[in-house]
């Protein structure tokens, strides 16, 4: 799972730096990715390029760990045996897809240590919509579904992107996210097909969720000199307010063939123009909640903290053990 | 004490506010192993990427959790980041052969047959190698063969004289095999997957009947 990383990018006004870039090599560079080869870790890369790239994957590292803490809590309470191995199941594959992405985010020269630190620190953010909480069965149930969707249009959409290392990553990840979805898929429409009471529990989650949900790929993107150049380089690979778009033209149907109804009544799609009109998400809301004030914030933070700091011994008695003394980033 | 509406939070009487953590050491994560994946009987071995660990051993778990959980496997190399060398990354079209300018150090007095090469070999101090070569940027490395050298420099310009010949070679990994722990072919059954996991399979989810039935329900329904 992920979230969109473009909420947090490079502000708009900031220099791309790219007159501090030697120009032939910058020039090689270019046509590379418009040759439609991959780079890879050991190549020259501007700085713009690294730096947003390992903004990118980080941010959807941890997005992969802290989403997984609002699915995991509901293990031991997911309906029937079956549920329960799937939703560990599930978990498992999320936090393993952070593994692939530390790892990634490694290659361009920042090191995990640094990465987790960050996280801990709000230093770097992770999708905003796993500050909300999940107050039952059916939230988890939204968030395998619909979060996990969400987050397939974007990866998708980037695993055509130009780095190697976060390619051969996505490559994996999407094979593995769409058991997630069907899982997903299936738990909604148990509920929402089942007793009067399942019914009105899975409307309600979803009244809970659409709000996050619509905020998920961020604001629309502004025209600026970044955008047009990350495009270029294939770091950004679709703007916000496509995936926007391309998610509600697949999941609106499915949603509604259900029975549910989605709580925003200016949801339609504009015929004419085929794009999907609705009620301006809150983006103030959004901002406010990625900068530390959601209802959730602090509590998955301080959980990955105790985890970090309850596995601290077991890390340190391995490392007094180990032979390498020096760090390699990861190669590929 | 951190508030939370989940019963499971609440209960690990988390603190509500904490100072910020000082930066990790370095290898607080551990040091990265390579692993390399064989998918089926007889198919070359390919990279499938990196798990952090604290040694060969705990890589190898790692990697078997990571890479064979959810894919076919019948085989695993895993080997330290640091014990690998490589050549330079040329473009999709190239080999990187090409720019290895030096010439292959040349033994004298050919032996007439392989063992006794194989003897002299291990008699000048030479070791096996494994070759993994890059045919296209984004993809991932795959074993092509072994080579015997004194050193990874060595074994890049036997590489060359063995595998040169193939097209495109975008990027050369060069390992010496004692640095390349190996699943054995009598713990092969560690690869196979139960069938009782089906529920983590997209497959194994089939709503479509439900969502049918449940359509048919509401339209023959009085309400509707």
């Amino acid at each position: 799972m992920y979230g969109s990383a473009s909420t947090h990018d490079i502000p708009a006004n900031a220099s791309t730096g790219l007159e501090n870039e030697d120009p032939q090599l910058l020039a090689a560079f270019e046509a590379r990715i418009a040759r439609g080869e991959k780079i890879e870790p050991d190549d020259y890369m501007p700085a713009l390029y690294r730096k947003q790239l390992i903004r990118m994957i980080e941010q959807h590292a941890h997005s992969e760990i802290i989403g997984s803490l609002p699915e995991g809590t509901w293990i031991t309470r997911a309906p029937g045996f079956r549920r329960k191995m799937a939703q560990m199941a599930k978990v498992q594959d999320e936090v393993g897809h952070a593994q692939l992405l530390y790892s990634a985010a490694e290659t361009l020269g920042k090191t995990r240590e640094d990465m987790i630190t960050d996280l801990i620190n709000g230093k770097s953010k992770y999708s905003n919509v796993f500050n909300y909480p999940t107050p039952t069965w059916a939230d988890s149930n939204v968030i395998s579904w619909l979060i996990d969707a969400g987050a397939i249009v974007n990866q998708m959409a980037n695993a055509k992107g130009s780095y190697g290392p976060y390619c051969r990553a996505l490559e994996r990840i999407c094979a593995e996210e769409s058991f997630h979805l069907k899982y997903g898929h299936d738990a909604v429409v148990h509920m929402a097909t089942g007793t009067p009471t399942q019914r009105r529990m899975m409307q309600e989650a979803l009244n809970r969720w659409w709000p996050p949900i619509m905020t998920f790929f961020g604001p629309a993107d502004k025209a600026s000199q970044h955008t047009e150049i990350l495009m270029r380089w294939k770091v950004k690979m679709a703007s916000n307010d496509d995936c926007r778009q391309q998610f509600l033209d697949m999941y609106v149907p499915k949603i509604l063939e259900i029975g549910l109804t989605i709580p925003d009544p200016n949801l339609r799609k504009n015929e004419e123009t085929g794009r999907w009109e609705y009620t301006e998400p809150d983006w103030e809301e959004l901002k406010r909640v990625i900068n530390g004030d959601g209802p959730c914030n602090k509590e998955r933070l301080a959980v990955r903290r105790a985890a970090e700091d309850n596995g601290a011994w077991v890390r340190r008695a391995l490392k007094a053990k180990q032979q390498a003394p020096k760090y390699v980033r990861p190669l590929a | 004490m951190l508030t939370s509406l989940d019963p499971r939070i609440a209960r690990l009487g988390l603190p509500d506010s904490q100072p910020t953590i000082e930066p990790k050491e370095a290898l607080d994560q551990f040091e990265t192993f390579e692993v390399f994946h064989q998918k089926k009987d007889g198919t070359a071995y390919a990279y499938v990427g990196p798990v952090h660990a604290p040694s060969a051993d705990v890589a190898f778990l790692f990697a078997k959790e990571q890479y064979s959980r959810r894919f076919p496997c019948t085989g695993m190399w895993v080997t330290p980041t640091r014990a690998i060398s490589l050549t330079r990354y040329v473009g999709d079209t190239e080999s990187v052969y090409d720019t290895l300018t030096e010439s292959l150090p040349t033994h004298a007095g050919a032996a007439p047959d392989e063992s006794m090469q194989q003897a002299e070999a291990y008699a000048r101090g030479e070791e096996d190698y494994a070759i993994f070569h890059l045919k296209k940027r984004g993809k991932a490395h795959v074993h092509v063969g072994m080579v015997r050298a004194a050193s990874p420099a060595e074994a890049l310009l036997q590489a060359k004289a063995a595998f040169g010949e193939q097209r495109p070679v975008v990027n050369v990994w060069v390992v010496r095999w004692a640095d390349v722990l190996t699943s054995d072919e009598e713990d092969r059954d560690i690869w196979s997957t139960t069938p009782e996991k089906k529920y983590r399979d997209a497959i194994a989810y089939k709503v479509q009947d439900r969502i049918d039935r449940f359509k048919q329900e509401q339209a023959a329904s009085p309400a509707n």
